[in-house]
């Protein structure tokens, strides 16, 4: 059932993915013997931390990150070769990047709206995992109506001073810059009067909070600014800009576009098939779980969505097959992805019977109880990056036409 | 059934060539077949219109899919997709569907008598696939083909024929002494042969009950080769068509939903502004595009790795029967009041989208045969 969506293809492809391949195989970090987050969203301990980064630098050292991006800015300069490594990487199994702000999010952002002082200067050191990022937009009174953050950015004679409350920040107690949406005119309209900003966070006035999430990991924070200096060249893009260059910031975050800097968010894989082989190896009712009708339906009902968002990354790509509406499948991607996700996680906790009560730490547990966390964890798709709910609005408003919901 | 997902090309196969024959189906039949056609067919004692059956043969669609040396156009399946998907855009009344069917399951059995008829328009052909008490799947057959004096002789029924009363040609299972099936082409009117229209719920969809009662028919009547292989492919083009079909069909009920909620205002406010309606629609539109992806993936699998198209072509029809019914389920809620009557164009569309879900297996028969594959592959 492996997907082996990507033959033919010219064969300096095929020469490429057979060199990352092995490469991959030679160099995959094997298991660290201690618990590993499921995503670069709940990474917690210095040890898991210092486990990823690893990974990645030894990844872009290699030449396997960046690959799409230009090669004065620390990039590979081969356009369209990241997704090889994703694939295979994803086949593979391999951790995943702790930098994912700065490769997906971030990184791209820069690339569109930076000065060549800021792309010689942000992207190789986010390449390596030398410099960690993360993203301040959601304010506690700011979150889905995300342009009406309140925090501001006062200007001073050599820069900004930052002042408000950020929070939902995942990575925030590890990384040196944030993406940074803030109010520098609150005289104009909210969506003019919004800037984006480069910010350091390692400056005096920043204080960084941890959140647990209900899973009990952490990975979570707020970050609250006191007067907290930016300098001039801090800001990305145009002063008033800070809108659109947030909704480039999202398209990316919602794989809606190309350019990221590692691997694809929203890649449908094994993940079905993986939930089948646990089915045989549980019992509900005194047989595998897989034997139940009711179970085989719903595991089948969920292998068609993952086959349908796997070739749609692959049908995405041919405009001549998206003409109806060519910019849904992007845009429905994270919807689709994320709902997808939740679906399989929650599914997967029923098909443990009984034993889906157990928790982490329990012998006992099914998959050392992967999925009820897994299930807890999915909500972090389904609400960050904008919310199934703004999706939908976007979805209906953007893609069907239809009017805008007041 | 085997776990494997086919290798399909990045491109799915996609050429210029498919673009041109989508092109031109679309502005053909938008001008050819309008609603109005579609009411008045829906009425008409034959249920399509010989003139446009004429043209379309003249377009070469009927041979679409039929070799070239056979007076067809070889093409391939995600050509008939396409071209179905337009068809079911305007839910076109037609004994296209039946040819299709007919003609794979001719050209998957090696016999090649037929091709040119079928290629020219001047023959009409079906495909019997189901059994008044049999199942969804090939393999379930009951009727039987007994040797003879000079050929055999046939006894049995097939229900849900399409376009039964209009084929002069019936492509159908029989299983012979020794249990194994063979496929018979019978040319009709034939003695011992008799066709008996159904009431279908869709009835811009004809189908009719095709009665074997000790049919004699001679020895060139069987197929040559393995009459089970022979239909199980022809199934898998059928339950792709079928989801091209409906992919289509659904297109258009979700547009027609669309523009309602765009024009109708209640409370001061277009409907379509309410997330109660909103929401949904987001949800019928990719419950469109998912089944679009997988009807394109299974019409490149059985373009580029025929043997392994079966779990493409079932997700095909499973993804396509539940869109279409989604779409027209809520497309007639959202029209109101209005949308429950038959001056509503939506009612069109709700009627074939049962056709769709009741014909070749619907999703929760698919899903069935698709969790074999996944969980106990052999």
């Amino acid at each position: 059932m492996q997907a082996e969506q990507e033959a033919p293809e010219p064969s300096e492809i095929t020469e490429f993915r057979r060199e990352a391949r092995a490469w991959i195989q030679a160099n995959h970090p094997g298991d660290p013997g201690f618990k590993l987050p499921q995503s670069f969203l709940e990474v917690e301990s210095d040890q898991q931390f210092d486990y990823l980064r690893d990974w990645q630098r030894k990844a872009y050292e290699a030449g396997y990150l960046g690959l799409d991006w230009p090669v004065e800015y620390g990039g590979g300069g081969r356009p369209g070769l990241q997704r090889i490594v994703g694939q295979e990487m994803a086949r593979a199994n391999t951790p995943f990047f702790v930098n994912t702000i700065g490769l997906q999010w971030a990184g791209p952002t820069i690339l569109h709206y930076g000065t060549e002082e800021q792309k010689q200067r942000m992207l190789k050191p986010l390449l390596s995992a030398e410099e960690i990022w993360c993203q301040g937009f959601s304010e506690p009174g700011a979150g889905s109506d995300l342009a009406s953050v309140q925090t501001r950015a006062v200007p001073t004679d050599d820069g900004w001073l930052v002042s408000g409350h950020k929070v939902w920040t995942t990575i925030a107690h590890k990384a040196k810059w944030m993406i940074l949406l803030a109010r520098t005119d609150p005289d104009v309209n909210k969506y003019a009067g919004l800037s984006y900003f480069l910010m350091p966070m390692d400056v005096a006035g920043v204080t960084v909070q941890p959140l647990i999430k209900m899973s009990g990991e952490g990975g979570f924070n707020q970050v609250i600014f006191d007067e907290a200096p930016m300098p001039r060249d801090a800001l990305l893009g145009e002063l008033g800009q800070g809108w659109q260059v947030a909704m480039t910031t999202l398209m990316h975050e919602r794989g809606a576009a190309e350019g990221s800097g590692g691997a694809e968010i929203g890649s449908a894989g094994e993940g079905v098939r993986r939930v089948a082989a646990l089915a045989a190896q549980v019992q509900r009712d005194g047989r595998p779980a897989s034997e139940d009708p009711v179970l085989r339906d719903r595991l089948a009902e969920l292998w068609i969505r993952e086959e349908a968002l796997r070739l749609g990354s692959q049908r995405a790509r041919m405009e001549g097959l998206c003409r109806e509406r060519p910019l849904a499948l992007r845009l429905m991607n994270k919807l689709v992805f994320s709902e997808f996700a939740q679906d399989l996680a929650d599914l997967s906790c029923q098909l443990e019977g009984p034993a889906a009560q157990l928790w982490l730490g329990d012998a006992n547990a099914p998959d050392r109880a992967e999925w009820p966390r897994a299930y807890m964890n999915s909500f972090g798709m389904t609400i960050g990056g904008g919310t199934s709910e703004i999706q939908r609005n976007i979805l209906g408003e953007r893609v069907l036409g239809l009017p805008k919901s007041k | 059934m085997t776990m494997q997902v086919p290798k399909l090309p990045r491109d799915f196969g996609f050429g210029e060539d498919h673009e041109v024959l989508r092109d031109s189906a679309q502005r053909f039949l938008a001008e050819r077949c309008p609603l109005d056609e579609v009411r008045r067919l829906a009425d008409d004692p034959l249920g399509y219109d010989p003139g446009l059956w004429k043209e379309i043969a003249g377009l070469g669609w009927t041979g679409l899919m039929v070799a070239e040396e056979h007076g067809g156009a070889g093409l391939g399946a995600l050509h008939l997709a396409l071209l179905l998907e337009e068809m079911g855009r305007v839910l076109l009344p037609s004994p296209f569907l039946a040819g299709a069917l007919a003609g794979a399951a001719l050209s998957a059995a090696g016999d090649v008598r037929w091709l040119p008829g079928l290629a020219s328009g001047d023959l009409q052909a079906t495909l019997a696939f189901a059994e008044p008490e049999g199942s969804w799947e090939p393999g379930d057959v009951a009727a039987t083909a007994e040797p003879g004096k000079n050929g055999f002789v046939l006894r049995g029924a097939k229900a849900y024929v399409p376009a039964a009363a209009s084929a002069n040609l019936v492509v159908a299972p029989f299983r012979e002494p020794d249990g194994a099936m063979a496929l018979f082409a019978v040319e009709l009117p034939a003695a011992g042969v008799v066709v008996e229209p159904e009431t279908g719920v869709d009835p811009t969809r004809r189908s009719g009950r095709v009665l074997f009662d000790d049919a004699r028919v001679g020895a060139e009547a069987r197929l040559p080769g393995d009459g089970a292989a022979a239909l199980a492919a022809a199934f898998r083009l059928g339950w792709t068509a079928l989801a091209a079909e409906a992919v289509g069909a659904a297109e258009s009920t979700l547009l027609l939903t669309r523009d309602y909620a765009v024009d109708r205002s209640q409370f001061g406010r277009q409907i379509g502004s309410f997330q109660a309606v909103k929401h949904p629609l987001v949800n019928v539109m990719i419950a469109v595009e998912s089944a679009r992806t997988l009807t394109y993936g299974a019409a490149a699998a059985i373009d580029h790795a025929e043997e392994s198209s079966e779990i493409p072509a079932r997700m095909a029809k499973a993804a396509a029967s539940d869109a279409f019914h989604f779409a027209a389920n809520r497309a007639v809620q959202f029209h109101g009041g209005y949308g429950f009557t038959i001056d509503c164009d939506v009612h069109h569309f709700f009627k074939r989208a049962l056709w769709v879900r009741a014909t070749l297996g619907d999703a929760i028969h698919h899903r069935r045969h698709l969790a074999d594959a996944l969980i106990d592959p052999s």
